[in-house]
């Protein structure tokens, strides 16, 4: 009985500590790790660490952070010295505390970038009152307006205006595809009902066949201003979330983060604000190595269902070759490939970058993403053919 | 206790299946925790194999239900049997049976067709083991049912009543990764990724399952596949293509790999016109001996 108690002890400090390496783990996972032990010999390192493994890692990409957690709790368990704390702290990913370079004009301003979007989530928390409603000439002016030209007050309203466009769009398209009279295969359960009473089958009932969803990734670039950017973009795409099988968002500046999971929470606006903090500052955005990293470790996100939305301004660092030769991969494979420039929405721009220029030809379709209007016209290409 | 994965190590031997301790202990407690087990892995790793062996192994039925895209509940749980229904009303035009006999006649057990998912819950006696193979072809909505049955073991027809299981089957399921699955049905799995074989993993399974291979050339051909799995290709190698290649290989009586060999067996190994002339750029470079060896 005690020896089930401290396991029940142990294994929630071994919780605590997966949790802090960033692994979702539940509760009742860490009950059937507490069982999963009674099944094995408990002195055996090896078969510990299988029989936890099992039962706490969910999916492929958290085997190293568990692999890390398990290394330390061993050895923790076997000379019980330190205090749990210190030993959570000690897993953490490394990475998380660095902080970010703020030298030069260019780190300066992108700090004041960053301020600016925190006062702006904060003033989000206060969700119950109601926001004054603008009238329709202005909302009409809104929708044109550049969103890096907004002062941050209306941030908020802008805000709210793309999730109206967005779950109004969603409408529209679940309404498309209601079941039709004609056409479509017949339902012979639901006809055999409809004609129990005349003993033979005279009206055909119909079901059309479920329009199969597409699916979403998003890479968004979040160096420096097109941060800005990607949050309105994503705000508009997760407000459209139900009318997609389902959304994968990646952000990358000079390397690539699944932020799917983090977007995917009760919270959704306060997931937007921890977003800044993945966000790396060291200088440059490197598209190419990003996609890269994409096609090698997420390449099975995408088939002939899945557009791909990459969101940058094109300016790469690395080599445009690479971004071809990546760009070209990712093409091949998926639905549609979608580019959204925000510099796009100024008339006198230019595609010249070589990244831009490099990636170009490879992309189904170009776009703005710049201002309420663009986004909106945005949804009537996320369609596959 | 240890005994016990021991003698799941031996009766997966036993069933002709090469295991390692990880895929042993999965099958251990997804047998003794009785919650359903989640394999995941490339393709042609041996991931179905698991389940066929487990109920090999149980002595128990095995029911499979191969998902694709658009499986909905009336594949996977059941249906009516309507061209029955049908004949069944005519036969009974002329009787004086009123309306709601003859409806409970039709919707009745005999005139229900049973798939996997109900067929693996309404069997009595010892537990099946039911296969969900291929979870990430279905639609999420797909999953999102599986979750509802594979969490109460139960299943309710309007017409019938309810249907529960007098003893949950053991459950597996598999995916490929084509699409990331939700972590609702995460959560409820065990969790076993099996990568390719090591190279001892690999030998054991070749001198296992293709009787004509020497020591010799299971070595070799296990030491070039291991190097062609280093290589970027497009579609890599399982250990499917292996077995094939060893098959065809035996069958020419090869009891070693040389230049020619390879080039001409190339086709088993690799099925992607490009792969095939990426690792043809690749043998004309460094020639076989970088490919076999490798051996420290």
């Amino acid at each position: 009985m005690a020896v089930a108690r401290d396991l029940t002890r142990a294994m929630l400090g071994f919780g605590t500590m997966l949790r802090a390496a960033g692994l979702p783990v539940t509760t009742g996972a860490l009950m059937d790790a507490v069982r999963a032990l009674e099944m094995v010999d408990l002195m055996e390192r090896g078969q510990v660490y299988l029989a936890l493994r099992t039962v706490l890692v969910s999916r492929m990409e958290e085997q190293p952070g568990f692999d890390r957690c398990f290394e330390a709790f061993w050895k923790f368990q076997a000379d019980d010295g330190q205090g749990l704390e210190g030993l959570v702290a000690a897993v953490q990913p490394r990475g998380s505390e660095e902080e970010p370079p703020t030298g030069g004009m260019e780190g300066a301003q992108q700090k004041q970038t960053q301020i600016a979007l925190e006062d702006w989530d904060e003033g989000e928390a206060q969700e119950g009152e109601p926001l004054e409603v603008p009238g329709q000439s202005d909302r009409e002016l809104l929708m044109e307006h550049d969103f890096s030209t907004f002062p941050v007050e209306q941030l908020d309203e802008v805000a709210r205006l793309t999730v109206q466009i967005a779950k109004r769009l969603a409408r529209r398209v679940s309404r498309r595809r209601k079941p039709t009279r004609r056409g479509g295969v017949v339902d012979l359960r639901r006809s055999m009902r409809a004609n129990l009473t005349r003993g033979e089958i005279i009206e055909l009932r119909r079901r059309s066949r479920r329009r199969r969803k597409v699916r979403l990734v998003l890479l968004c670039d979040v160096s420096g201003s097109m941060d800005l950017y990607s949050r309105f973009l994503l705000q508009f795409l997760y407000a459209l979330q139900n009318v997609f099988g389902r959304v994968e968002t990646f952000t990358f500046a000079t390397r690539l983060t699944r932020v799917s999971e983090l977007l995917r929470g009760p919270s959704y606006k306060s997931a937007l604000r921890r977003l800044t903090e993945v966000r790396d500052w060291s200088g440059g955005t490197r598209i190419g190595d990003s996609l890269r990293d994409f096609n090698r470790e997420w390449g099975h996100l995408v088939d002939r269902r899945t557009i791909v939305l990459v969101l940058s301004d094109g300016w790469d660092t690395g080599e445009p070759e690479v971004l071809a030769q990546e760009m070209l991969s990712l093409k091949r494979r998926a639905g549609r490939v979608i580019w959204l420039n925000p510099l796009l929405g100024n008339p006198s721009y230019e595609p010249l970058t070589r990244g831009m220029a490099a990636a170009l030809p490879l992309v189904d379709h170009f776009a703005a993403a710049h201002n309420l209007a663009s986004l909106r016209e945005l949804a009537g290409h996320l369609t596959i053919r | 206790m240890r005994a016990e994965i021991k003698k799941i190590e031996e009766m997966m031997e036993a069933a002709e299946y090469v295991t390692d301790p990880a895929i042993a202990m999965s099958v251990h407690l997804a047998m003794t925790l009785k919650k359903p087990l989640l394999i995941e892995g490339h393709a042609g790793v041996g991931k179905t194999e698991v389940a066929k062996v487990m109920a090999k192994m149980l002595e128990t039925n095995l029911i499979r239900l191969q998902c694709y895209e658009g499986l909905d509940a009336a594949q996977a749980l059941y249906e009516w049997n309507y061209p029955k229904q049908l004949l069944h009303i005519k036969l009974e035009e002329s009787t004086s049976h009123s309306l709601t006999e003859k409806e409970a006649a039709i919707f009745s057990p005999p005139f229900l067709i049973k798939r996997p998912l109900l067929q693996a819950i309404s069997e009595t006696g010892t537990p099946p083991v039911l296969l969900i193979d291929e979870i990430d072809r279905a639609d999420e909505e797909f999953e999102a049912f599986l979750l509802e049955v594979l969490s109460e073991f139960q299943v309710t027809i309007p017409e019938i009543g309810t249907i529960k299981a007098t003893q949950p089957p053991y459950v597996i399921l598999t995916s490929n990764r084509i699409r990331e699955l939700s972590d609702a049905l995460r959560r409820r799995c065990l969790y076993l990724w099996i990568d390719f074989p090591g190279f001892e993993k690999e030998v054991r399974i070749l001198t296992r399952k293709v009787p004509g291979v020497n020591e010799r050339l299971a070595r070799e051909i296990s030491r070039f596949m291991e190097t062609v799995r280093t290589i970027r290709l497009a579609k890599v190698p399982g250990v499917a293509e292996t077995l094939d290649w060893a098959q065809a290989l035996t069958s020419l009586h090869a009891d070693h790999l040389d230049e020619e060999l390879v080039a001409e067996t190339l086709g088993c190994v690799v099925k992607d016109a490009d792969d095939v002339k990426r690792l043809k750029r690749e043998l004309a470079t460094g020639g076989i001996a970088r490919f076999v060896a490798a051996q420290s």
